[in-house]
């Protein structure tokens, strides 16, 4: 639902709504102390998301994730369909996913008539990944699920990829039923052996096994409201989960191609790089055009693409930018949770945003390091973009300590 | 606990509603046990009273807890003792006897090898067995009390086992001055037990039955005697058996029998003096004036005696071969014996007696091959005691197959406070305890007495974790409804179907439903059927039928169970007052919506029921139909009580016909529930109610860990004593 007009209903589509009941009056018959509720449930999402912090992250992660395509799929609780509305917002989690973990792998398995099928296999090209999304929109849905066999093929997947990363399937169940062959608890056991993650994000009620498997695999199971909070639950997995138990650490072989501009200075070797050539990620479409001269150019085998990052189609070799990987880096050393407190008198301004505090605000956030006082968006901005604290890059005390 | 409080300052009888899962157990324990260290003189002894055996295991963990935290709290070991009695088919440690399944039988082969007679033979020669564990019982165990604890079944046993003691004498023999007893209804409430079991608890104790909701039932089923053809048959065996034992007495052993006639001379004169210093329970069955008089001269002798039940059997026999119903008083019963084969009110008044005794004379050992005869003259000792709230009921057919010849005396009690009465007499405080015990005020009329606290309390939630609903229509708009008339319809039963059908889809794992009667649970499952709706429901889930057979059922259950575990799903249809109703708990995912098609009412054709209701109105001024409400609607809670087993747990409850909204059925339902039961729920259609369900368990989905209940439903213990907590218990105690 990353289209805001897209998720406007009809107002008797909707389901029964008594809007007036959400909100209540206190005592004195006022609402105010009702919106202080909002808020406060607001920051209460922000510390659930606090507590991933501190302990060592995962960065080079090995996804599957697994879309429920049965039956149930074609009910519209969700806007346009379940099934439509998952996969649209599948895509935003891809992009975001690759985004913010750049040198991990993502494949997408559905799950129907009692069968699994694997969409994409297991790779980083984020693209890749969209055009199939896009693709199944006109699959049909019919049958049940089965999560047995999904959950199966996905850890077959899975098995193979070394033990440094991190390996996780992410479910979206909308059905409350699930057909399988056999005992599961034998899945969901070897999946335990293989230290395989189950993150199963419901679509309709909470179902006793998946909660199970996600309980007993160490992944989180929930079970959404409406389209929003599915939005919010799906981007919440695009964050590193800690990492269970110990990995071992290995090194990773990566290349950095430069982004290098047009320079003619008449040297040799760069007439090669520069000369207009197909991208290898467009190639095999048919609309693939000639690209111009910027690209990014394998360094160990040259081929060239358009877009990083990227596994290179033809030598294997993680191709990421710096900028990259920097990203995937905040995830290991997450900023330090602002501490909440009352306002007070001397700070009258949002030391980020300058915005004046009103009396209504009654809780500022101040961060550890450099005592500088923010307001609520801030602090969420800061820590869920950002990731690093404004008063602590401006204050040059500070900043250094931070790099050294 | 506050009202539990003052009815035992009260020394009065007491009736609490709490939903179940809220601590009900913990609660009584706890504070009787406080209260019996705090006034030892006042109050002695708790026995407190479950239905059936898991039950009674529940308790006694719940007991030890307590007795585990008042060790660590206050340093040194507590002074209580705490044991659990069952039968001796659950407490037996003979190898050779404990493999028996049937009850009957171990009690059987348990006599046949610890009466006093088979002993004495013993020790004259080593070949007659006997049990060791009860003679090594015998020899210490009854001077050696139990050390203080709480033993719970297998505790017994095991210490049994250590010691070579048998667990069952030695629990019955510790009864007596245990602090707290813990055993099934039957033993206080089922006259022919109680005098041998609870006769010597002192009058200071409380006693306390959980589950109690069928209270009057269980009191009227042990006061009540049925009597089959093949029953009567049996005796005749029997009769024959005691015919031939006499007369090779009356050869070898003829003293014998002369001194039993000399005693019964004397008349149950022990017995009296026994009863005098009130220490036993007082038998309805023998009222004491019985006991004053002497065994009359025409059953003195074994020979006439024999005979004499032989001609009551026959009488009964005769009386059986009706070909239409009768229905009569005992005066009218009696009446006729005298008149047909001349048999006065007194020796059938005497017959229990005298047959116990007779069997005790001739050293009959094997006691199973007796149970029909014991019934008989159970029976007649009943009939000629009782002339008021009782019936005598003679039909010659079942109602379901009125061409095959199947004829039954009902004998059957229609006033549920005879059994209760001297449990009410006996004992200071008796509270009377279940999940669902509304409307209240029934209890007191129907077990006629007048409790001091009467209580329904609520529960306190942090979330509303059950969503109770009326379904009065179909998507079509047509009411549901079982009533006998749109009973056949097949608009309601499609209505019914689809309603299961769309709730099935929505609600994941487990569902119940409950139908009013095996037959109408059979007729709707053929309609469905025939409409496709089964098929409809098994694309969503896997479906079970409890039936009347109880080994089918306990599969299908263990197979819905395997189902829902499995995340597969399943629905099980089962019925009201059936098996599941009562004893098994849907907890969590184990029953996210119970649904209940149509109102439970008894049925009404039934002439014991009628009997029964003519009485009530005729003794109590009860309605016949607030009566039937009444039952059918505490059956309906008890439906709707089982997917709701503690405060983490969730469920939905339908009740899926017309009539539930109506007023009077509606302040029927236990308080807890009607608490939730919201005037928007109450006229649903089908669509509606799944819409509510659908968004409902989103919302109960969401995680719910113990902070959120930190303040509400749990208290730790700065914010019980927090001022501002004590002042809201004070409030809510006061408006209670």
């Amino acid at each position: 639902m990353a289209d805001e007009d897209e998720t406007k209903e009809y107002r008797w589509e909707s389901g029964y709504e008594k809007t007036w009941e959400a909100i209540k009056e206190d005592d004195d018959g006022l609402l105010e102390s009702n919106v202080a509720d909002l808020v406060a449930r607001a920051k209460r999402k922000r510390a659930a998301l606090k507590d991933t912090g501190a302990i060592q992250l995962g960065m080079m992660r090995h996804l599957f994730v697994v879309v429920d395509a049965s039956a149930c799929m074609f009910l519209q609780d969700l806007k346009p369909t379940r099934f439509l509305c998952v996969l649209k917002l599948l895509e935003v989690f891809v992009h975001e996913f690759f985004d913010l973990n750049p040198i991990s792998q993502l494949g997408i398995l559905t799950t129907k008539m009692k069968r699994s099928e694997q969409i994409t296999v297991l790779a980083g090209n984020q693209k890749k990944h969209i055009e199939a999304l896009q693709q199944l929109k006109d699959l049909s849905c019919e049958g049940e699920p089965s999560l047995q066999n999904s959950l199966e093929r996905a850890m077959n997947g899975l098995k193979n990829m070394p033990a440094y990363s991190s390996r996780e399937i992410l479910v979206l169940f909308g059905s409350l039923t699930t057909c399988d062959p056999g005992d599961i608890q034998k899945t969901i056991k070897s999946l335990k052996d293989n230290n395989i993650r189950v993150s199963i994000i419901g679509l309709a009620a909470e179902v006793r096994i998946c909660q199970e498997i996600a309980k007993k695999t160490g992944g989180t199971y929930n079970v959404l409201i409406d389209d929003h909070h599915l939005k919010e639950l799906i981007l919440n997995q695009v964050q590193p989960p800690a990492v269970a138990g110990s990995m071992e650490a290995s090194l990773v072989k990566m290349g950095f191609p430069g982004a290098s501009p047009i320079v003619n200075d008449g040297t040799s070797d760069s007439s090669a790089d520069h000369a207009p050539a197909y991208c290898l990620c467009h190639i095999e479409s048919e609309t693939s055009s000639l690209m111009g001269p910027n690209g990014y150019n394998c360094p160990q085998c040259g081929s060239r693409y358009c877009e990083l990052p990227v596994e290179c189609k033809q030598c294997g070799l993680t191709l990421v930018s710096a900028p990259h990987l920097a990203r995937s880096y905040h995830h290991l050393f997450p900023i330090k949770p602002f501490i909440e407190r009352a306002q007070v008198r001397e700070t009258t301004h949002c030391f980020a945003c300058a915005k004046l505090f009103v009396e209504a605000e009654t809780n500022v956030y101040e961060c550890e390091n450099c005592n500088q006082i923010v307001c609520l968006d801030c602090d969420l901005f800061i820590r869920e973009t950002l990731h690093t604290c404004p008063g602590c890059a401006s204050d040059p005390v500070t900043a250094q300590m931070k790099t050294n | 606990m506050l009202e539990l409080k003052r009815a035992l300052d009260a020394k009065g009888h007491c009736l609490l509603e709490m939903p179940s899962g809220t601590g009900k157990t913990t609660t009584l324990l706890s504070l009787i046990v406080a209260y019996m260290k705090a006034h030892p003189l006042d109050l002695t002894k708790l026995v407190y009273c479950s239905r059936t055996v898991p039950e009674i295991e529940k308790v006694m963990e719940e007991l030890r807890k307590l007795m585990n935290y008042y060790e660590k709290e206050m340093g040194m070991e507590q002074n209580i003792l705490g044991l659990a009695l069952s039968s001796r088919k659950n407490l037996c440690i003979n190898p050779s006897v404990s493999k028996e399944r049937e009850g009957k039988v171990v009690d059987g082969r348990c006599y046949s090898l610890t009466a006093s007679f088979v002993r004495a033979r013993h020790a004259a020669d080593d070949a007659v067995p006997i049990c060791e564990f009860y003679e090594g019982f015998d020899a210490h165990g009854k001077e050696f009390p139990l050390p203080p604890g709480v033993y719970n079944l297998d505790d017994l046993k095991e210490y049994g086992q250590m010691k070579r003691w048998c667990p069952y004498f030695l629990a019955r023999h510790t009864i007596t001055h245990a602090n707290i007893v813990v055993y099934s209804y039957h033993y206080l409430l089922d006259p022919k037990i109680a005098e041998v079991v609870s006769k010597e608890i002192s009058k200071t104790s409380v006693v306390v039955f959980d589950e109690a909701h069928n209270i009057d039932n269980v009191c009227i089923d042990s006061m009540s005697v049925k009597i089959t053809k093949r029953l009567l048959d049996k005796c005749s065996n029997s009769i024959t058996i005691l015919e031939t034992t006499i007369s090779n007495m009356k050869e070898n052993d003829s003293k014998r029998l002369e001194k039993e006639y000399k005693r019964l001379v004397e008349g149950l004169r022990d017995a009296t003096i026994a009863r005098e210093t009130d220490m036993a329970l007082v038998n309805p069955v023998l009222p004491s004036e019985i006991l004053e008089e002497a065994v009359p001269g025409t059953i003195r002798t074994a020979e006439h005696f024999v005979a004499f039940l032989k001609r009551v059997v026959e009488y009964i026999k005769t009386r059986l071969r009706v070909q239409h119903v009768v229905q009569e008083s005992p005066a009218g019963f009696l009446r006729d014996i005298h008149t047909k084969v001349c048999i006065d009110r007194k020796p059938l008044r005497f017959s229990a007696e005298r047959l116990a005794s007779l069997i005790r004379t001739l050293e009959i050992s094997d006691l199973t091959d007796f149970s029909p005869l014991v019934t008989v003259s159970h029976f007649a000792t009943l009939v000629s005691t009782y002339t008021k709230g009782f019936t005598i009921i003679i039909e010659p057919f079942e109602d379901r197959a009125p061409t095959v010849s199947n004829p039954i005396l009902y004998f059957s009690c229609l006033d549920s406070s005879i059994a209760i009465k001297p449990v009410f007499n006996r004992f200071q405080t008796v509270v009377i305890t279940s999940g669902t015990l509304s409307p209240l005020d029934m209890y007191p009329k129907i077990l006629d007495f007048h409790p001091v606290i009467m209580t329904s309390f609520t529960m306190t939630l942090a979330r509303p974790c059950i969503l109770p609903m009326i379904v009065s229509k179909g998507n079509d708009q047509v009411a549901m409804s079982s009533r006998y008339e749109t009973r056949e319809d097949t608009a309601v039963i499609r209505n019914y179907g689809n309603l299961l059908v769309e709730v099935a889809a929505a609600v994941p794992d487990g569902i119940v439903c409950f139908f009013t009667s095996y037959l109408y649970l059979e007729t709707i499952v053929s309609s469905w059927y025939d409409q496709g709706i089964i098929d409809q429901l098994q694309r969503h889930k896997l479906l079970f039928i409890e039936t009347q057979d109880a080994a089918e059922t306990s599969l299908a259950l263990i197979n819905y169970i395997k189902a829902c575990d499995n995340g597969r799903g399943a629905v099980l249809l089962s019925v009201a007052r059936g098996k599941v109703s009562e004893g098994i708990d849907f907890d969590h995912h184990l029953g996210r919506a119970v649904l209940m098609f149509g109102i439970p009412y008894v049925y009404t054709q039934s002439r014991i029921l009628r009997a029964r209701l003519e009485y009530l109105r005729d003794q109590f001024q009860i309605k016949e139909n607030d009566f039937l409400t009444f039952d059918a609607m505490r059956h309906a809670a008890q439906c709707l009580g089982r997917c709701m087993r503690g405060k983490t747990d969730y469920g939905i409850m339908i009740l899926a016909d017309k009539r539930f909204s109506r007023a009077d059925k509606r302040s029927k339902l236990p308080k807890w529930i009607q608490e939730h039961l919201k005037d928007t729920n109450c006229n649903l259609s089908t669509e509606e109610c799944v819409q509510i369900c659908k968004r409902w368990l989103r919302q109960m989905a969401q995680p719910f860990s113990r902070e959120d209940q930190l303040g509400i439903s749990l208290l730790t213990l700065e914010q019980l004593q927090s001022e501002e907590m004590q002042k809201k218990i004070q409030q809510r105690a006061q408006g209670v």
